[in-house]
């Protein structure tokens, strides 16, 4: 992309890329060129001709629009030429003959040194706030949130914008991207409905978002396009995809199921499927009229909401690479109620033990259920809802099944409990943290279980690189868990804080923590509230509650540093294969971390070297967290951090004052 | 799958006659014959054949237009080749007696010009001069027949070429060709083509092949086969297997024509999957156009096919790279795909070698083939003719329109619609091709020439243009909407005498302003009626301003109504006529006209048959 060629701008040489836009070009440039329908964040008009300029090429000149106009060749540009100033002129004349009274018409004129007009017409506009055409709003309505229900009515001289029918269509969601790209105040927002103190700053914030969406998102994550799924080659390609009940991170099948085909072939509508009305990001998709295979409704069409990346990762863990198995377990764990991810880790874990003889087809009821088994594992889903057979052992969740085949089976203690992804009685959700220190511990010390909404640090850790070393990461376990229950507690999304970033944030300080976003979040609070708030404000707040939660788990007897343990499958390869995957990678941090020679020795004891150098390590920065957070080594909040947080009171004080051992 | 026939006739007026019958009664059944009544015609006839027991010796078969709409209803007589005009059901029972019992062609009924009475079509000229390559078949098959078409060597070209070429050959042979794009723009269709084929390899988004039928009603009428077989050698080259006919929804029977020739089509596999065959597979859907002028704009048509407002969009991607969803798209019109089988059929050079001609490997280096042209206006024969381009506007005036009528001066004539710039008398030695067109400050355009005799004025015919184009004008671009707009009140004003010298000036630079920077050819081409009225008709606008006159005596405001007292024989005419009753006088005795509330209608002109009412 970085092609540089050399334009000549007003005789003047200058490099710029090939396929840049020319406007942006001119005005990095300085030129001063003229324009209306042109919005940053926009796509280009190309209506309102004011930023024309002219091109020579091969001795050829041409007036052209800057404005949707690419560098592509060699060309001479001239911004001030005779024709150029000329037409300008006229065009900024029959503006002002017909729009006399707005000041963005009067400024154009001003500027293209047009005093007056001749062209007064039977429509000469005297509103000062009159609709001047320009489209930005309609382009707003389409390109900010994905809908078009503003758009031009009418031709010639009665082109006007209206809604469909020109009534109100009760699909405005008033989001007022419309009104904030208008430059003459023709859109107004009428009402606010909640009466937050200060509804502007809530807009203008809301807007950056918009316009990061309508400008990054297709360069960054094609969130609109394809949701979430987006991640599922990323996570393969940095071997974070969990592969057969976390085993592996990466598979050659891994092409069947991934954006790509969801896309082409699934994903019926580029829009929201209706998650949150106005939201321009819209990652929720939808596939329509899609056939079921097998249960309740087999042979009807149905529309399915999803998949998401962790349906499809869950694919994956049961080594199931077929996106027709993806979408019909995703629509029959939404109709019966049941979470996609905990029937997929339970599932990878359940295949693993009958492929490794814990359990057999006696035990299933006779289902082979060796990884991949696609019709066997929608068996077991409907086995589930319906109650009956080996379903419903499965829908108890893994720590129960560990404990009935330990008990009833003869299974393998160890071997379960380390193979068996779950924590605090939850299953693991669908990223492999095995070489993600920070996410291994972003799953054990989540206060309600393993899942990746308090601390998803995968992706800052292993694909940005964003927090290095040992302190960052302990860090990273001290802020994020409380700034994602913020923003939960305020009932906001966190996709639209860490999916899309703003085009600087690499040169951000704490990139990880993407700042400018973060600052949205307190302006949204502001301008509802009036209160400003910052970092230390915000972590007060979430903090009280953040150790609230702890003090219920303590309680409820999940709160302590025996549960905050991961299964070593988390943390690390259990069998010889997974070791053998990674070999070459393994072998390395043995010698360059640990000083060991791996020659020589064999995989079972190269597994025992590196398991208790990576437990150890758990250990580390679990001390490190629970003492940045307040907490005891036994991780219990200290009496001292619930005084200082105000939140010690004498119920709260008298579950937590007998273990305050540290 | 029958094969279509090998024959080969070659001359225009050759058809095949079925041997049982003694001849053939073909009726015209265009649009303007159809108006005419031309379906009660050939009812009558067919009751007045068997009455005369001649139903097993004469067939009434049905044709497209002839184009010669002037002389319309037509029917031609088989196989002498007797062509008759302006049929009423009347005239009917005199054919049938004296000529198809008789053998007595009925000479009234035959077709006259000043040298003489002009029994057969051919020898019309303005028939014989005419170079048919789009309109090979008009007035000579039956539309609803594919046989019909087939007889004529249709889908030869296509079989031919689908058996026996590569799709690159094909690209090539357009290309050499030199076949420019008949909707106006003039772009050549080769390289269009080789641009979406290219355009394939590089995306591997599979290409659409589409007919823009906003025009050219006539050759759908009368020939849609031709079509559908020009578009089949287009998704050849670029390999389409999807095509759509976007048609102007008011063109009521080419949709019916066309549906059955596609069904025909079908029916014979010309379309559908393994066509003759071979692996190609080619279907072609009818999308209905909304009619408006500006929706046959090509980027109009794509974006309406893909489901958006037909408006021109702001792009610098052609649609041959990036068309209709985003996919590889050729639009080409209907001429242009009509004319394409004949050019795979006689071969690139012969195509080439009609018009002026091109230099081999320069596409754009002149103006090969034939063009249609429509004649409407002042002019003794509206209609349409297909002649090679590079013909002089003179000889299209003089030959193939007979001139003005009633020997009155030509003023002008506006040359490719109402976008088209008007060219005055005096340039009748211009060529009508392309470039010379375009130099001339007009376009190719639609073909249409409106004539303008010395009776119209400029300032009100220029006035007219404007109002159409204005309210035709999609609104999008400043210069065009503004501009035309402006433009519309400042012909008002010259029209009605309230205009001043500025006005001029100001028109002026609205023209070029729109020429020069709107953003699709509607609001660029718009410009050429103004410019090329101010270049070549100045004095007769200035009259409008400087003397608040109008100089042909059209515009309403600037004229006034008198009856001559010492012509007038008080017969009471135009004191019946008047809508507005202010003519007085009494029987026999000269009549008066109060100016003041005379609404200038012109009805007391029109109807006093001795010329005593007088325009000042």
């Amino acid at each position: 992309m970085a092609d540089k060629i050399t334009i000549r701008i007003n005789g003047n040489a200058i490099k710029a890329t090939r396929g840049a836009n020319l406007l942006k070009v001119l005005q990095e440039n300085g030129c001063d060129i003229p324009t209306l329908c042109a919005h940053r964040d926009l796509s280009p008009g190309g209506t309102c001709r004011m930023c024309l300029v002219e091109l020579e090429s091969s001795g050829v000149r041409s007036l052209v629009t800057s404005c949707n106009c690419t560098v592509d060749a060699d060309v001479d540009v001239f911004t001030e030429s005779e024709p150029v100033i000329r037409n300008r002129k006229r065009l900024a004349e029959m503006y002002l003959g017909r729009f006399p009274n707005v000041p963005v018409i009067r400024e154009l004129a001003a500027r293209c040194g047009v005093a007056s007009s001749r062209f007064s017409s039977p429509v000469t506009d005297p509103n000062p706030r009159a609709c001047i055409l320009c489209g930005r709003c309609v382009r707003a309505c389409k390109e900010f949130v994905i809908e078009r229900i503003l758009d031009f009515a009418g031709k010639g001289i009665n082109r006007h914008v209206a809604m469909p029918f020109n009534e109100m269509d009760e699909h405005c969601v008033g989001c007022s991207s419309c009104a904030y790209v208008c430059p003459t105040g023709a859109i107004r927002i009428v009402d606010d409905l909640n009466q937050p103190v200060n509804p502007q700053l809530i807009r203008d914030h809301g807007m950056k978002v918009n316009a990061e969406m309508a400008t990054l998102d297709k360069m960054q994550n094609r969130m609109r396009e394809v949701g979430t799924a987006n991640i599922v080659e990323v996570m393969d390609k940095y071997e974070l995809l969990p592969v057969m009940n976390y085993r592996f991170g990466s598979h050659p099948d891994t092409p069947k199921i991934d954006s790509k085909v969801l896309k082409s072939r699934y994903f019926t509508q580029e829009m929201a499927d209706g998650c949150w009305r106005g939201c321009s990001m819209a990652c929720a998709k939808a596939v329509d009229n899609y056939t079921l295979r097998t249960g309740p409704y087999k042979g009807q069409k149905v529309c399915v909401d999803g998949p998401e990346y962790e349906t499809s990762g869950g694919g994956a863990n049961m080594g199931c690479f077929d996106p027709d198995f993806i979408v019909e377990y995703n629509f029959y764990c939404d109709t019966y109620g049941i979470d996609t991810i905990s029937f997929a880790t339970t599932m990878g874990f359940v295949m693993e033990a009958f492929e490794a003889g814990q359990i057999t087809e006696h035990h299933t009821g006779g289902l082979k259920l060796n990884f991949g088994a696609v019709d066997d594992a929608l068996e077991v889903l409907h086995q589930m809802a319906r109650g009956e057979g080996f379903g419903v052992d499965v829908g108890q969740g893994i720590r129960w099944l560990k404990e009935k085949w330990v008990r009833e089976y003869g299974a393998d203690r160890q071997f379960l409990q380390d193979i068996g992804m779950e924590c605090k009685g939850l299953e693991v959700s669908e990223y492999l943290p095995k070489e993600s220190l920070a996410q291994q511990a972003g799953y054990g010390l989540a206060i309600k279980g393993p899942q990746h909404d308090e601390a998803w640090l995968i992706f800052m850790d292993m694909v940005n690189n964003q927090i290095p070393t040992f302190e960052d990461k302990a860090e990273a376990l001290y802020y994020f868990p409380l700034f994602r229950t913020w923003f939960g507690l305020m009932g906001l999304c966190k996709i639209i804080w860490n999916d899309v970033v703003p085009a600087n944030n690499k040169f951000e300080k704490e990139a990880a923590k993407i700042p400018d976003h973060v600052n949205n979040y307190f302006k949204y609070w502001e301008g509802m509230t009036g209160i400003p708030l910052n970092e230390e404000s915000m972590l007060l707040q979430s903090a009280r509650v953040y150790n609230l939660q702890r003090v219920m788990s303590v309680l409820l007897g999940y709160g302590t540093r025996e549960y905050d343990r991961m299964p070593y499958r988390g943390m690390g390869p259990v069998t010889p294969p997974e070791y053998e995957w990674r070999k070459d990678y393994f072998d390395k941090q043995l010698r360059d971390i640990l000083g060991v020679d791996p020659e020589g020795k064999s995989t079972e004891e190269k597994i025992r070297i590196l398991r208790a150098h990576r437990e150890d390590q758990y250990e580390k920065v679990t001390d490190v967290v629970y003492r940045r957070r307040g907490w005891t080594k036994n991780g219990v909040p200290k009496l001292s951090r619930l005084k200082e947080l105000g939140i010690d009171l004498p119920e709260i004080v008298a579950i937590v004052r007998d273990r305050q051992d540290d | 799958m029958n094969q279509p026939n090998s024959s080969t006739a070659e001359t225009n007026q050759e058809i095949c006659r079925p041997r049982d019958f003694r001849g053939e009664l073909l009726i015209c059944s265009g649009s303007g014959c159809t108006a005419n009544a031309a379906d009660e015609i050939r009812n009558e006839l067919a009751r007045l054949l068997t009455e005369h027991n001649l139903s097993n010796t004469y067939r009434i078969g049905m044709t497209g237009c002839h184009g010669f709409c002037a002389a319309g209803p037509i029917m031609i007589v088989q196989p002498e080749g007797i062509f008759y005009r302006k049929l009423t059901i009347k005239v009917l029972d005199r054919i049938v007696r004296e000529h198809l019992i008789e053998g007595k062609p009925v000479e009234s009924l035959l077709f006259k010009d000043t040298v003489g009475t002009i029994p057969k079509r051919e020898d019309i000229p303005f028939f014989s001069r005419q170079v048919l390559i789009s309109q090979r078949n008009k007035g000579l098959i039956d539309p609803e027949s594919i046989d019909s078409y087939i007889g004529r060597d249709g889908y030869l070209a296509f079989t031919r070429t689908l058996r026996n070429r590569q799709p690159e050959e094909v690209i090539q042979s357009i290309i050499d060709s030199g076949l420019r794009g008949r909707g106006g723009g003039g772009f050549p269709t080769g390289l269009k083509w080789r641009a979406c084929r290219d355009a394939v390899v590089s995306s591997g988004l599979s290409p659409i092949v589409v007919c823009n039928a906003d025009h050219g009603m006539m050759q759908l009428e009368s020939d849609p086969h031709s079509v559908i077989e020009g578009m089949l050698i287009g998704a050849f080259a670029v390999g389409a297997s999807e095509g759509v006919i976007y048609l102007r929804n008011t063109y009521h029977l080419a949709r019916k024509r066309l549906e059955i020739a596609l069904a025909q089509a079908a029916e014979k596999g010309f379309l559908g999957t393994r066509i003759a065959q071979s692996a190609m597979s080619f279907t072609i859907r009818i999308h209905r156009g909304a009619g408006a002028f500006i929706g046959g704009e090509s980027s109009s048509v794509v974006a309406s096919i893909s489901g958006s407002i037909p408006e021109p969009q702001a792009r610098t991607i052609r649609n041959a790279v990036k068309g209709v969803h985003g996919r590889p798209t050729v639009v080409n019109n209907v001429e242009t795909w009509a004319t394409v089988p004949v050019i795979m059929h006689k071969g690139a050079d012969w195509f080439a070698a009609i018009g002026t001609g091109i230099r081999k490997g320069e596409p754009l280096s002149g103006s090969s083939g034939t063009k249609v042209f429509s004649l409407i206006g002042d002019i003794a024969y509206p209609g349409q003719i297909e002649i090679p381009l590079g013909t002089s506007l003179g000889d299209v005036i003089a030959r193939f329109g007979g001139g003005v009528p009633k020997q009155i001066p030509l003023k002008a004539v506006q040359i490719g619609g109402p976008t088209g710039g008007y060219i005055p008398a005096s340039r009748l030695d211009l060529k009508l091709d392309f470039d010379s067109l375009k130099a001339a400050g007009t376009i190719l355009g639609s073909g249409e020439l409106i004539v303008l005799s010395e009776k119209k004025c400029i300032a009100d015919s220029l006035k007219n243009t404007i109002e159409f184009l204005a309210d035709e004008s999609c609104g999008q671009c400043t210069p065009c909407r503004e501009g035309l707009n402006i433009a519309r009140s400042i012909l008002r004003r010259i029209t009605e005498g309230n205009a001043t010298a500025d006005d001029l000036d100001g028109l002026r630079e609205l023209g070029l302003t729109m020429r020069e920077t709107s953003m699709c050819q509607f609001g660029v081409t718009a410009a050429n009626p103004i410019l090329t009225a101010l270049d070549s008709f100045l004095p007769e606008l200035r009259a409008h301003i400087d003397q608040k006159r109008c100089p042909a005596r059209v515009c309403k405001s600037l004229i006034r109504y008198e009856i001559n007292a010492e012509r007038c024989t008080g017969c009471t005419m135009c004191a019946r006529a008047c809508p507005v009753s202010v003519i007085s006088g009494e029987r026999k005795k000269p009549h008066r006209i109060d100016s003041t509330r005379c609404i200038r209608c012109g009805t007391c002109f029109e109807v006093c048959k001795f010329d005593a009412v007088e325009v000042k």
